[in-house]
């Protein structure tokens, strides 16, 4: 378990503020952020390198605040690994055992485990200038998880190795977070690696946590411009938010219309003036003709560029704002979308959120 | 394709090669400064016949003195490495008020001129000034005296081994010590298993340069200690007293110790920076 409460933390001339949230014991938090949010030094704190200015660091249920690093049981992968260079790969791996309980068979013999687990066995031997990023990458995890630490900080693990290999190690950490069931905190840029790998995520803004919660919730429910433009939930629009009927009263979400030239849109609202509205790309529909159904907005738009990924494809549209829209590449295919071609957007009311 | 790219062949652009005679007049710019360092050095070593050289190890004088040399510089290097390596540990890793003035006086001695230095430690250490009386009650004496050739030797030497222990210090990420922390070691053991087994070669690189600059200091010790004398003086005396010849055979032992160390500091040095 990892409880942050209330830190804050003097990074050169930059604060982080207010810092509170919880990693259950055995769960697996994200920390993202764009550069420079402080994300690299709030693991820091929580490993004991960086002595907070205020609040406390409570680790599987005791405060850690004052205490040492080699006495907190994290363990530590920094982005560049920082593997020992005059070490081979097996005493890298075997570092935290020398000075530990274990006898010299029993160290070799969680070593071997480890390696096994990560599919190194073959480096075992090997100097560590020798090793691709993804295999450096296998031998810091290894590293970090041979004393068994209850907790493990992660420092943007996947930073430094290519698309495939990110992959598999990404479907590896996975496993090995479940095998050893160790308590995860990981930092990252990339708000695809907390859909699929976090329990909860925090997103960093200029020292502080911006949004806290699942990252399907925070996906879904972005509560600032700023978190859904950074994590790439859609298009942000600001707006005017006005009732639709202008006398009705009572509380509770009412009809609206958004106004963001040259587009009204439809919404449901709970309060007006000016907002951002939130338009995620799969929300949007689009067809060459109108489409019959429930849906009330509609508006004509030109794809200005399709961008295909994979069996997705991410339609980029002037409807007099630049908007975005996914499809599958199939029907993308099937509708003829290219560059130049005129389309009909159908988005419901009720899938605009507003922040 | 950039703007660059497009540019058509042999339009001028910020890093294309100098021409042929500017490459030739660089190289022998260059040249001239690599002769006027090996030629008198290969004038001196011409001499080098094993006449000469037999003459220089029967010479129990000449031999005497090498060996204060070696001792004196020695006992200057083990006392800078006691004092100045863990300074020089602290002034790369930890950031204190004052750090900045403190590496800068550590770099003073560097400017100052031998004579100058040997002049001040004069006064510094004499019997009749307070410190050096206080050492001469416990019966150390310096000045004409064997700590006096110590104490020049560590003046000029220390700046060199601080600073090299200090950048072989920097030159650890200290993110491994980090790392090292959290997989179960205090600072202490960090230092052992970690920090010094990586910046070991440039402390050591540091200390034989700073022991190399002892064994060549002369300004300094021949106003605190003309007697006895180092190699340096040894050659300066003959020279003086006796003429050239006379200071050949000494120079031509102490140039091999110096070529031997130099050697040793090149081995030491990381293959990068060869």
């Amino acid at each position: 378990m990892i409880r942050l409460e209330g830190l804050s933390v003097r990074v050169g001339d930059f604060l982080l503020q207010d810092i509170s949230f919880e990693v259950p014991a055995g769960g697996y938090g994200l920390l993202i952020g764009p550069s420079g949010s402080g994300k690299t030094t709030l693991l820091e704190t929580v490993a004991g390198h960086v002595a907070p200015l205020g609040g406390r660091v409570h680790l599987h249920g005791e405060d850690m605040t004052g205490v040492t690093p080699e006495r907190r049981g994290v363990g530590f992968v920094y982005q560049n690994y920082h593997l020992f260079p005059h070490l081979d790969v097996r005493e890298n791996i075997r570092y935290g055992l020398v000075r530990g309980p274990l006898s010299a068979p029993q160290q070799m013999e969680r070593v071997r485990e480890l390696a096994e687990l990560l599919g190194i066995e073959p480096l075992l031997d090997r100097s560590v200038h020798r090793l691709s990023g993804g295999e450096t990458q296998r031998v810091a995890l290894a590293r970090a998880l041979a004393p068994r630490p209850s907790i493990l900080l992660l420092d943007e693990p996947f930073a430094a190795v290519d698309p495939a290999t990110r992959h598999n190690l990404r479907r590896e950490l996975r496993a090995i977070h479940t095998h050893e069931r160790v308590t995860t905190l990981q930092v990252t840029h990339d708000f695809d690696e907390a859909l699929r790998l976090g329990d909860v995520v925090a997103v960093m803004a200029e020292g502080r946590i911006a949004q806290l919660g699942r990252p399907d919730e925070v996906f879904r429910f972005p509560n600032s411009a700023f978190v859904a433009r950074f994590i790439g939930t859609g298009t942000v629009l600001l707006g005017e938010v006005t009732r639709q009927a202008p006398f009705a009263d009572g509380d509770g979400p009412f009809a609206a219309w958004f106004d963001s030239t040259p587009l009204r849109l439809e919404i449901v609202a709970e309060r007006e003036g000016p907002a951002h509205a939130v338009l995620r790309p799969e929300d949007l529909m689009l067809s060459r003709e109108p489409l019959q159904g429930s849906a009330r907005n509609r508006f004509a738009a030109v794809v200005s560029r399709v961008e295909r990924v994979g069996p997705v494809s991410f339609v980029h549209l002037d409807a007099g704002r630049p908007l975005t829209a996914a499809v599958t590449t199939a029907s993308a295919e099937e509708l003829g979308l290219q560059a130049g071609v005129d389309v009909v957007v159908t988005v419901k009311a009720t899938a605009i959120h507003l922040v | 394709m950039t703007p660059k790219d497009s540019l058509p062949h042999g339009a001028p652009s910020a890093n294309r090669a100098p021409l042929p005679w500017a490459r030739l007049a660089l190289a022998g710019l260059g040249a001239l400064l690599v002769l006027f360092i090996v030629g008198p050095l290969l004038r001196l070593l011409i001499l080098a016949t094993p006449a000469s050289l037999g003459e220089a190890l029967r010479d129990q004088e000449l031999l005497a003195s090498i060996a204060l040399t070696v001792s004196t510089a020695t006992a200057a290097t083990l006392i800078g490495a006691l004092l100045g390596v863990p300074l020089a540990y602290l002034l790369a890793r930890r950031s204190f008020r004052g750090r900045r003035i403190v590496e800068a006086l550590v770099e003073l001695p560097v400017v100052i001129p031998h004579p100058v230095a040997g002049i001040a430690l004069l006064l510094f250490l004499g019997r009749n000034s307070a410190v050096g009386g206080a050492f001469a009650r416990l019966g150390l004496e310096f000045v004409n005296h064997v700590p006096g050739i110590v104490a020049g030797m560590l003046f000029v030497s220390v700046p060199i081994l601080v600073s090299g222990a200090r950048e072989a210090f920097r030159a650890v990420d200290p993110r491994l010590e980090r790392v090292a922390r959290t997989l179960g070691d205090p600072p202490a053991v960090v230092f052992r298993r970690v920090t010094l087994p990586l910046a070991g070669r440039g402390v050591l690189a540091a200390a034989v340069l700073a022991w190399a600059r002892s064994v060549s200091e002369f300004g300094a010790i021949v106003i605190l200690t003309y007697n006895p004398q180092v190699a340096s003086v040894l050659i300066y005396d003959r020279f003086t007293t006796l003429g050239l010849p006379a200071a050949v055979p000494a120079s031509l032992l102490l140039l091999a110790v110096a070529l031997g160390v130099f050697a040793l500091v090149r081995m030491l040095q990381p293959a990068e920076r060869r």
